[in-house]
This record gives C-alpha cells, structure tokens and sequence, in this order.
C-alpha cells in the first residue's frame, strides 16, 4: 500500500503553516517547538478526513526522535535563572506533542515517546509492528521529530496501519 | 489605573502567547477564565502567578488565591495598585 | 501468545539496594526520597551509575546475546547537566547497555510518570514478537534543580511527606531512585500477561475529570480477568489533589470500589521514570510475601469516589496485582502482573 508521508523542512515558518492549515486553534502558540511540529505534521496527514474530531480509541500516535524536548528543555532551564515558567515546563517531556495531538484529534487511544540514537527505519518499523499487539489499535499515526532547537529540525511523519 | 490596566493586558498577552490579540480585545470586567472570557486553563492561571511576582513583586501562594485576584483584569489590576512592592 | 516473564530484578533506592531490603523498609514504614551520596565511581553520570547498578544486579548471571535488548525508562535522564554536555536520553542508554554488555541498538520510552509501565510494555511486545529472547528494562532518576523548579512553580509539591488519598494532601515528594526487571520468554514466578497505554485526549497538565485514560486502562486490562483474582491495585497516588480524585473515579468506573488499592509514593517520593518499575519490583515482593503494602501516609478519606485504600499492611488475596499510573500528556498505563506466570 502507497503510504502517505509528510514533512516540514528545517527551519519553516510554522505560525504561517498553521495559518495556511488550521487557523482556529489558538493553543497552537501555546506549544513548544515540538509540538507545534507534531501538531502541524497531523494536520498534514488526517487534516480532511472524514468524521474526523469523533473520539476514536483505535489510532495509536507514536512520536520518536534522538533529542526529546532538548529546544525546549533549554528555554526552560533559561527561564530558571529568572522566574521558571510553568509554560514551558510542562513542555520538558518528549510525549507532550503525542499529547497535543490526541487533544486535537480526539484520539484516546495509546501514545509514546521514544528516543533512539539515530533516525533508524527498520526499527522503528519494528516498534511500531509490535505496537499493534495491542488489541483495539487498528493504526498509528508515526512521526521521527528531532528538534534539537527552536529553529533547525527533521520532521516527518506518516500513517501506518496495522 | 487606566494605564495599570493597559500595560497589564499587554503582559497578559505577551506571558500567554495569546496570538493576534490586543489591549482592546479584553474587557475590563469580562472573567479570564471559563468558557466566557479569555478561555485560560490552569497553566495560564501559574503563569500570571509567575507575571504577578516578576513584574509586581507580589506572591500568590496557590492557585486558588490566584484564581481570586485573576477574575478579571480590572481585579488583578485594584490588587496590583494595593500590593505592589515594586 | 508467548507469556512473558520476570526473570531478574535490581533496585538502587535511598531505603537500600536489595529488594528484602526496600521491602523491609516499605513494611516498617520508613520513608527515604534522596540518596545521602551522590558522587560516582565510574566516571558515569549519577543517574547512569545508579541505572546501570540496577541493570546489574537484575541481570547478574545472565549472559547477554545478540538477541537481548534494553529499554530505559525515564523522564530527563541527565538533565541536571544541561547545557554543560549531550543530555539525550539516547546517549546514556548507549551508555547503559554498552556497560551491561547488550550490543542491540537501545530503545529509551519518555512517557512522562508511566514511563515504568509504558517500558514494561515495550519489553513484553518485542518478546511476543519473536526477535528477542530477553530484554533488560531499566527505569531511573536523579534529583535535579531542573525538575524540582518546574514541580514547585507548578505548586505540585507538598510542604511535607506526601499522603496518597488522604484528604489533607498537599501535593507530591520527588524522590530518586533506579529499578530494571529481566523481561524473558523462559518461565519465570511472575508474568506480565497484559499492559496498556491510553490518553486522555484532554489536558496536557491536568489530569481528565472523569478518569477517562486510567479508566479505559482498567477496562482494557480486566478483560480476560476475574475480578476475584485480583489482590490489589497499587495506583499512582502522587497525593496531588486532582491525581488521586481521577483515580477513584476510574477505580470506581471499572467497578473496582472495593478492590484493595495502595500507594507506595509516601516511601519513595515520585521516582517518575522509575516509578513504575521500582513499585512493581516492591509489589511482587510484598505479595511473594502474601501481603498487601500499606500506604503510608494515608490516614482519612480524601476523595469523593469510594475506594478500599490499604492504610495497614493485609494480606494479600488473589492471583495477580494491577499497577496503574498516569502523568503529563494525558497518558495513563496499566499492568497485570500474575503470580506463578501460566494458569
């Protein structure tokens, strides 16, 4: 089956993406780097499906990358020398985007993060082969997202069905 | 307190990333949180506790008591004017 | 199915670093969240020594084959020296593994607090998938300025020891620690024979007003299960006031109201990336035993869904214990481990 992939090159304009995309969906500049990718990556892959926003416990979202929340992990520990931000903590974790995108999309059934040493195709195929042990997940959207900081990244993601 | 207010709601602005907003876009008395107002969750609510301390030198303590004095602007901004140490 | 089995496992805590030890400690009800020493021997990080400790002592006598694997859980691994040198998470299981002597490529899971449960489960899947013949999962740590400032400007923290369910709760302890379990297809006294991960596709903070995640968890879990069979229910009882009220919610949706329920965070403190792990460990041990673990710091109901809470040590009645957790980005995870692995 011909599986759709989607990417956002190093660096992009991400407020005019979401402009362009969604535009109604002001917690957008809420989110970190990361997850602003994630969520952008999503509207890209299921932004016209149908019955979409109907809650669904099938579709897993699997999110991996080699340096976490690393961009925003930084800001956070800048904001320590002042005032630390409750903003940008909750953002100091590499499942938060899984976490947006579920929140966006209805999606309430599993959600990871990984972290792996490099962006590594056969076994994140494997991770996600084994993810569909699981007995309701039926597909998952996958996304390889290492933003190291808040202006150079790799993000891509596709659709992956069991 | 016109200017309080003013300057108030661009800090709002800004510490929320409330994009695309302006000063005249929130009401005075409208309430910050709920469906009504601005629609802030609880992140928002520790977020103007941090603004509160750095910009005024005033801590609130807890959510709760945050949750008091974030009503609406025109409260936040009468319990700056009698609070600020700075 | 392949059933996937406990075949070692290794703590390094605060209260001791043997499980009669940690076990002990947990029955006295004694509480310690922080290591007294924190310089290390190996030239590692703190929290790379301590996970690799662990990752020692539960696999000691185990020969490590190119079909053995290794999953880290944990939520910011070295984070206490960012800025300074490459804090990725990725790097310390490289680190990890290549001191254990395992030569496949390491899988780290960052799910926020289910970290524990969401690695377990990582470890039983690629042993139900046939390519690996062992897999060392290893959960760890550290204290840090970082996360200790971001729970304290989210006021997540209690001014005293933290009382799980109890309705004088303040909030939670951070405490540090490191816990690996063997995973193996080979027949081992405890099975993991189910686990799972939901979200509750509602707040990335604040946990869901109707349990929904741990609900649908529970759901999930129970599944294949007879109610009578289950012991008890070790929560997540972080003793923050909204955490331990979804929870009951959930208990309570999942009709387990009168199941005994415990929480161990009043010993440890909130190990997060360890927390699943390490509870786990000191859960199998309590009910080799045959008993229930109290919760300490537990004294009077504080949420508003019925629960049965263990204030006191019990015994332990039933063939297998449900862990459960849930954390930031609205995930929620369960697990059942069952005693004497096959029925």
């Amino acid at each position: 089956m011909k599986m759709k992939e989607v990417s956002i090159p190093s660096g992009a304009n991400l407020t005019a993406i979401y402009r362009e995309l969604v535009g109604n969906y002001p917690k957008f500049f809420k989110m970190d780097t990361l997850s602003k990718l994630g969520f952008l990556l999503t509207e890209m892959l299921v932004g016209d499906d149908p019955g979409r926003f109907t809650p669904r416990e099938d579709r897993a979202v699997l999110v991996f990358s080699r340096n976490g929340c690393l961009a925003n992990d930084l800001n956070y520990a800048k904001s320590m020398e002042d005032f630390p931000s409750p903003a940008l903590f909750v953002y100091t974790l590499p499942n938060i985007v899984a976490g947006e995108i579920s929140i966006r999309n209805k999606y309430e059934g599993e959600t990871s993060a990984y972290v792996l040493e490099k962006y590594d195709r056969p076994l994140i195929d494997g991770i996600v082969r084994q993810a569909f042990q699981d007995r309701i997940t039926r597909d998952a959207i996958v996304a390889w997202i290492d933003c190291p900081s808040d202006t150079e990244w790799t993000a891509m993601a596709w659709i992956e069905t069991k | 307190m016109e200017n309080l207010i003013t300057e108030l709601k661009l800090k709002i602005i800004d510490s929320l990333n409330l994009d695309g907003m302006t000063p005249e876009d929130i009401d005075n008395d409208a309430p910050l949180f709920g469906d009504d107002g601005l629609g802030l969750d609880s992140i928002d609510v520790l977020e103007l506790i941090v603004l509160m301390e750095k910009s005024y030198g005033i801590r609130l303590d807890s959510p709760s008591k945050g949750k008091e004095v974030f009503r609406s602007v025109a409260v936040m901004a009468q319990y700056i004017a009698d609070n600020r140490t700075k | 199915m392949t059933k996937v089995y406990c075949i070692g496992e290794g703590l390094v805590t605060p209260l001791g670093s043997t499980v009669e030890a940690v076990l002990d400690a947990a029955r006295e009800g004694l509480s310690r969240r922080l290591f007294e020493k924190r310089g290390t021997l190996s030239g590692a990080s703190f929290f790379e020594e301590i996970a690799i400790e662990a990752a020692r002592k539960a696999t000691r006598g185990m020969e490590m084959t190119p079909r053995t694997g290794l999953v880290l859980s944990t939520t910011k691994g070295n984070v206490e020296h960012i800025g300074r040198a490459d804090i990725s998470l990725a790097a310390s299981a490289r680190n990890i593994a290549d001191a254990v002597g395992i030569t496949t490529s390491p899988i780290v899971v960052s799910n926020a607090c289910i970290s524990g449960i969401a690695a377990l489960l990582q470890g039983m899947r690629m042993i139900r998938s046939g390519e690996y013949d062992n897999v060392v999962v290893v959960g760890a740590e550290v204290h840090s300025d970082f996360v200790h400032s971001g729970f304290d400007c989210l006021k997540a923290l209690s001014p005293e020891p933290c009382r799980p369910f109890d309705k004088d709760r303040q909030g939670l302890n951070l405490g540090e620690a490191a816990a690996a379990i063997v995973l193996s297809a080979k027949a081992g006294p405890w099975e993991i024979s189910d686990g799972v991960i939901r979200n509750d596709a509602n707040h990335i903070s604040g946990p869901s007003r109707t349990g929904e995640g741990s609900y649908k968890c529970l759901r999930y879990v129970m599944d294949g299960i007879d109610k009578e069979d289950i012991a008890f229910v070790s929560v997540h009882g972080t003793a923050t006031p909204y955490n331990d009220e979804m929870e009951s919610i959930a208990l309570h949706r999942a009709g387990l109201s009168d199941v005994p329920i415990n929480a161990l965070k009043g010993v440890f403190g909130h190990t997060l990336g360890a927390a699943g792990i390490l509870e786990a460990i000191v859960s199998m041990a309590a009910f080799d035993k045959g008993i229930v673990l109290p919760t300490k710091g537990f004294h009077e109901m504080g949420v508003s869904y019925p629960v049965n809470v263990s204030a006191q040590e019990r015994p332990a009645k039933g063939k297998l214990f449900i862990k459960l957790l849930s954390g930031f980005g609205g995930v929620n995870g369960a697990m059942v481990f069952r005693k004497g692995g096959a029925l």
